[in-house]
């Protein structure tokens, strides 16, 4: 993300840059109702206490509150006209030959996984990379309103790496366990990074090749 | 014209409002940015008293209000649902 921000920050990135930027960011939020929900249904009664549970419920709330932020300023913006012209636009319209569907997907199957592996996966890994780039580039626009998009997300973004935190210090006893959550943060690292590099390309309209996607024999 | 806003001190940000003002394509509820990510709705664009979708979702009594006269719509009254036609024995 630092061409989008070194453009942000030199204040040559155009509306339909913009509408690029926050029409990808929203077509990956709104995936993320689909991720947690797999995510759900693996959490059962007393396998974790009350505590993990609602953590998680609030970064659904969370992550929830952002995908509804950038629709609102596509809508303010007048980019489009209503929430059906974006699910159809090309810029926010779900692929599934895209590094979006890849991370969404890879997150998705991190289901089969304990609670625990797939929060330290996500909020250690993804969310922290997150958490700087967004700073860097809500302190760049020179746009009140999209600065307050990205800026007001700050304290969610770190309240889940924190969540991410404490759940690995309280819940990753075994060293097997720790293993599993560093690898899978690794994997979720990369394939958020493609996913990032995929939305720089289309804002700043330039072509690079995506590394080569991780890919790992599924054996449970 | 009477226009809605949400009343915070009793609503629960379950944000069913939100989502049906935007599947109506109304786009009137919105996240506030300040105070931090409230629910709010937009007044030039909310079309009650054409639309009083938002007050019949709403699980949370008192919590939107009709801003003129402080009048709690939740549950929604009586002629909120004769001006949408439905019929209501008297």
């Amino acid at each position: 993300m630092e061409g989008v921000i070194r453009a942000a920050d030199e204040g040559s990135l155009s509306d339909e840059q913009l509408f690029r930027l926050i029409g990808r960011l929203w077509a990956l939020e709104r995936m993320f109702y689909y991720v947690y929900g797999g995510w759900g249904q693996g959490l059962e009664l007393n396998d974790f206490p009350p505590s993990v549970k609602y953590l998680f419920a609030r970064q659904i709330y969370d992550d929830s509150t952002h995908e509804m932020l950038y629709l609102d300023a596509i809508l303010k913006k007048g980019w489009a006209a209503t929430q059906r012209d974006v699910f159809q636009h090309p810029y926010g319209r779900f692929e599934m030959d895209s590094a979006l569907a890849f991370y969404a997907f890879s997150l998705r199957n991190f289901a089969t996984y304990p609670h625990t592996i797939r929060i330290a996966a996500l909020n250690l890994g993804p969310k922290i990379l997150e958490l700087h780039w967004m700073e860097a580039l809500g302190e760049a626009l020179p746009d009140k309103e999209l600065r307050g998009v990205f800026t007001s997300q700050r304290v969610e973004n770190r309240s889940h790496v924190n969540m991410g935190r404490r759940i690995v210090e309280e819940h990753v006893g075994r060293p097997v366990d720790a293993e599993l959550c560093r690898w899978a943060c690794t994997v979720v690292k990369q394939d958020y990074g493609r996913y990032l590099q995929e939305v720089s390309d289309l804002v700043l309209g330039r072509t690079t090749s995506l590394a080569p996607a991780t890919t790992t024999p599924v054996t449970d | 014209m009477p226009t809605l806003k949400v009343n915070h001190e009793r609503c629960t940000e379950c944000r069913m409002c939100y989502i049906v003002c935007r599947e109506l394509d109304i786009n009137a509820v919105y996240v506030a940015l300040e105070p931090l990510h409230r629910i709010e709705i937009d007044a030039t664009a909310c079309t009650y008293p054409g639309c009083t979708a938002c007050l019949m979702y709403c699980p949370a009594e008192g919590s939107i209000i009709e801003a003129e006269s402080g009048r709690s719509m939740v549950p929604p009254p009586l002629e909120t649902w004769r001006r949408r036609g439905a019929h209501v024995p008297v």
